[in-house]
């Protein structure tokens, strides 16, 4: 009897400590860390158009390598969606590509931007959706409970207040350099290019041939098209002088409608209003390339005395240029496409570099308006050579000294955001 | 598509490009009657483009579904057509004036945007290292060449200081690096136009196979015979011209 109680109580230990034993990888497995979803939190991502949430939750211990974060969105519809997969141990708000003005790199907060249009055919901004996460580690797993959001449009970004600052700055010192240009006037060194223009016209006047002018192939929002057309009113006012004829293909219709008031304004001005026509300026096409054979068999028929080509010129530069110099008249030609200026430098005369076409308007006018413009552009040049002088060390200082904050702060302020 | 309107787009194909072609010798008949149907063909395409690309989508759609908002654009859009009635072209000027206004807000942070911030964040980057080693002085050397050669480069475009002395020494150092840039790319952009002539002969010696019934070599000939047949029809008036 005994001895059958002792077996029965060795067979029960043996039943207890094998089911504890049995009982404990189990608890073990259940024991991983699971992440705290209690700070999972959806709001609208800040600094955009509205078409995005921004998703945070706290960083912890079960951010393993093999764990993984799946996100899910879901419309109105109620329909849950996979919106991204990705390793528990990445996805950081220190890891995000904002200034440190404008976002808290913090690395102990997960967070992710789910752009919606991406998943949702039908969104719309302002409209409600909802997110869950879910945690996978191996067979551990856990979701958090859902949030909802509403994607709105921001008004402002503030990651572009370097923008903005260098903008008011520069605001201000062009109000700042108007009044010195209205007071004491400003210097401009000699543009050769710009000199030769009143050579071109004189040439086109004792040999009695047209002179061609081309504003290129930008819109009236250009800024190379808006420089263009103040040469051409300058060049039309000493045409009108000299009683010269001038031509103006047109590829954009809208440059054409401002160049034909600004042509007219220039007759005016001269004293020559009788000798204005209104196909001075004409349209041609506003392909490319049938704009380039248009204009390349007028100046090939007519043999200009000069061609201009000041503007903003694609691949139509050199088939322009070339057809001119073919012609032999004297060639002009400015553009911003430094891809084209190789091209107009081995076919034209003069060629106005980039900024000099900008500096056009001011150099033929002296107007104070115009020069301080001037003047306002190479300040800014200034503050680009400056930034990048003092940039460059700054940045090797914090790399030497292993200054990372110093590092992060001038990378941030030059940066376009 | 037919055989046959195979074979005729073939040739005209070859025949339109080898008029344009025939500009290189000298003008005539052909290279005009190409250039206007080019100039024709152009427009044509701009303008269903527009049509369809445009108007559609962007005025007509909108307005079936009752979007009543596309209408301001669009009556700032036609009144730029009042330019063609002189007594109403004032109108144009509400249009012009939305261009101007929109055009410069557009384009003034961009300009900023880019030609300030992204010129200095690239010029500086190289400098932008984890550690000064000797796996990265090469990188650092040439980011120094690149930032000293920018800096040239901008002296050159000093317009209110007189160039001389130092400032004149940094501009002179700004043209080689401009020069540099330059040829550089000449020979990219001459390498690429190349290409294109070289698609353009290709199409020329496929359209000069049998099945094309030697489209190319037809074309070639006859524009050959006509330029000979052309000068020495010029030629005998001014024969005619000096004996008399």
């Amino acid at each position: 009897m005994l001895k059958t109680r002792l077996n029965l109580a060795v067979i029960a230990v043996f039943l207890a400590v094998s089911s504890v034993s049995a009982a404990a990888p189990a608890s073990q497995k259940n024991d991983l860390p699971k992440p705290d979803f209690a700070g999972f939190e959806a709001k609208d991502m800040p600094y955009d158009k509205g078409e995005a949430v921004l998703l945070t939750w706290p960083a912890g211990a079960a951010d393993v390598p093999g764990a993984l974060y799946q996100v899910y969105a879901a419309g109105a519809d109620g329909v849950w969606v996979k919106a991204d997969e990705f390793p528990a141990d990445s996805r950081f708000a220190a890891d995000f590509d904002l200034p440190f003005w404008a976002w808290k790199h913090d690395s102990t907060l997960h967070a992710m931007q789910v752009e919606l249009p991406s998943f949702f055919k039908d969104f719309k901004t302002g409209q409600e959706y909802g997110f869950k996460l879910k945690y996978v580690n191996g067979k551990t797993s856990a979701e958090s409970a859902e949030v909802k959001a509403v994607a709105a449009a921001n008004m402002f970004n503030l990651a572009r207040l370097n923008n903005l600052v260098l903008l008011v700055v520069t605001i201000i010192v062009f109000f700042w350099t108007v009044s010195h240009a209205k007071r004491k006037g400003l210097f401009i060194r000699r543009i050769a290019g710009l000199d030769a223009i009143d050579e071109a016209i004189g040439r086109a006047t004792e040999m009695g041939r047209p002179i061609f002018y081309s504003t290129g192939i930008g819109g009236m929002s250009a800024i190379p098209t808006i420089a263009s057309t103040s040469i051409l009113s300058e060049v039309a006012r000493k045409v009108a002088s000299y009683d010269t004829q001038l031509k103006v293909p047109h590829f954009d219709p809208i440059v054409m409608t401002v160049s034909k008031e600004i042509v007219k304004q220039a007759y005016t001005e001269a004293e020559r209003p009788d000798s204005y026509r209104d196909d001075i300026n004409f349209f041609v096409s506003q392909d490319q390339f049938s704009y380039a054979a248009s204009v390349d068999g007028m100046i090939h028929r007519e043999k200009p005395a000069a061609c201009f080509f000041i503007g903003h010129f694609m691949a139509e530069s050199l088939l322009l240029a070339e057809v001119g110099a073919t012609t032999g008249a004297i060639q002009i030609a400015g553009t911003e496409q430094e891809s084209q200026l190789p091209f107009f430098f081995t076919s034209c005369d003069y060629t106005l570099i980039g900024e000099e076409l900008y500096a056009a308007g001011a150099y033929l006018s002296k107007e104070p308006m115009l020069l301080s413009t001037l003047k306002v552009q190479d300040f800014g040049k200034a503050f680009v050579m400056f930034a990048v002088g003092a940039g460059s060390l700054l940045l090797l200082a914090g790399t030497w000294f292993n200054w990372q904050p110093l590092l992060k702060v001038v990378g941030h302020i030059f940066k376009a955001y | 598509m037919s055989e046959t309107m195979l074979i005729f787009g073939g040739w005209v194909a070859a025949g339109l490009t080898i008029f344009l072609f025939s500009f290189l010798y000298k003008d005539n008949p052909f290279f005009k009657v190409t250039e206007h149907l080019y100039l024709g063909a152009g427009m044509g395409w701009v303008f269903q483009t527009v049509l369809f690309q445009t108007w559609k989508p962007k005025v007509w759609e909108p307005l079936q579904a009752g979007d009543w908002t596309v209408l301001i654009p669009t009556v700032l859009g036609l009144s730029l057509v009042t330019q063609f009635f002189p007594r109403i072209s004032w109108i144009s000027r509400y249009g012009f004036t939305f261009i101007m206004g929109y055009g410069s807000g557009l384009v003034i942070p961009l300009t900023i945007s880019t030609d300030l911030l992204k010129q200095i964040g690239g010029t500086i980057a190289p400098f932008m290292v984890s550690e000064i080693s000797r796996a990265n002085i090469g990188s650092l050397i040439n980011g120094s060449i690149v930032a000293i050669g920018f800096i040239c480069v901008l002296f050159y475009f000093f317009f209110s200081v007189e160039h001389k002395g130092v400032v004149k020494k940094a501009s002179n150092i700004g043209i080689y690096f401009l020069m540099l840039y330059f040829g550089a790319a000449f020979g990219n952009t001459v390498m690429g136009r190349f290409s294109l002539l070289y698609g353009r002969f290709d199409d020329l010696y496929k359209y000069s196979a049998p099945k094309y019934f030697y489209a190319t070599h037809v074309i070639l000939a006859a524009l050959v015979i006509y330029f000979v047949v052309d000068h020495f029809r010029k030629k005998k008036p001014e024969i005619e011209e000096e004996a008399a």
